[in-house]
């Protein structure tokens, strides 16, 4: 996705979104034409991260952890025992399955 | 030590808003303290955003550096880091609409009224957002612009609201 296209999405959702309100001093306020202008930026900047940025993160914080990876290694290299790394590589693909690095 | 902490703003939100801003910082302290709890979301899977604020107005350049852990409850410990960003994250957990599911943190702010110098803060937070998880936040930011910053604008994210919440600046006596 670029700007251009996240832009234009954002745009159309906080049109549908309108009206939206701001709290300062006690007053609840619509958003000003800049309140509205900034939202539009960031919305589109959120969209732009979650179709090229996210899926890194994504499977960053869903892949096995490092224990598991040292377990189940250890135990295929030493022991000779693959039970948990067939486990933990079942686990990985699935992890990058769910998260797909955009084309 | 009593009466060290002196309430300077406090926003209520009782109805959906997409931001609270509190301003009332100056030179009057060396720290400031800004104290939110049980912020609820209006709207499902929605983080809440953290700016400064200059004469009142939110800074949205990229100068905010963050980093931090992420406690969570139900997994692994992970990282909240980046430069360069537009924005603070309060929260690293997705705000929830249910019942009971709400967030509280606790923020000091450093040099925010010495425009010769960047503003600081530190971060504890926890909450149980989307997928009734707890998670925490303990960490920091540096806002890398020399202003003089008067005060801290609360956003969810995209189209988000939030419904409920209390945000309270104080400063810290010296």
């Amino acid at each position: 996705m670029n700007i251009e296209e996240a832009t234009a999405l954002a745009e159309a959702e906080i049109e549908e979104a309108k009206p939206l309100y701001k709290q300062v001093n006690n007053e609840r306020l619509e958003f000003s034409s800049a309140d509205y202008d900034q939202a539009v930026i960031d919305l589109a900047n959120s969209k732009m991260y979650e179709a090229n940025e996210k899926w890194s993160q994504d499977r960053a914080e869903n892949y096995p952890s490092m224990v598991e990876f040292v377990e189940a290694y250890t135990e295929k290299e030493i022991l000779t025992e693959s039970a948990k790394w067939d486990a933990y590589v079942e686990k990985y693909n699935q992890v990058r399955t769910d998260f797909p690095k955009p084309s | 030590m009593a009466g060290s902490l002196i309430k300077i703003d406090e926003e209520i939100v009782t109805s959906a808003v997409a931001s609270v801003t509190l301003t009332g910082i100056d030179s009057t302290y060396d720290v400031y303290m800004f104290k939110y709890e049980n912020v609820q979301s209006a709207t499902v899977n929605k983080y809440m955003g953290l700016r400064f604020t200059e004469s009142g107005t939110p800074n949205t350049s990229a100068n905010y550096d963050r980093a931090g852990k992420v406690l969570k409850s139900n997994t692994t410990f992970s990282n909240n880091a980046g430069a360069n960003g537009t924005f603070f994250y309060t929260h690293q957990n997705l705000f929830s609409t249910d019942s009971g599911q709400a967030n509280n943190g606790t923020i000091y702010i450093f040099n925010a009224n010495n425009a010769s110098e960047y503003t600081f803060m530190t971060q504890e937070n926890v909450g149980v957002g989307a997928s009734n998880l707890a998670w925490g936040n303990q960490g920091g930011g540096v806002f890398t612009v020399t202003s003089a910053v008067d005060g801290v604008h609360f956003y969810m994210e995209d189209t988000g609201n939030m419904d409920t919440g209390t945000f309270t600046l104080y400063g810290l006596k010296k």
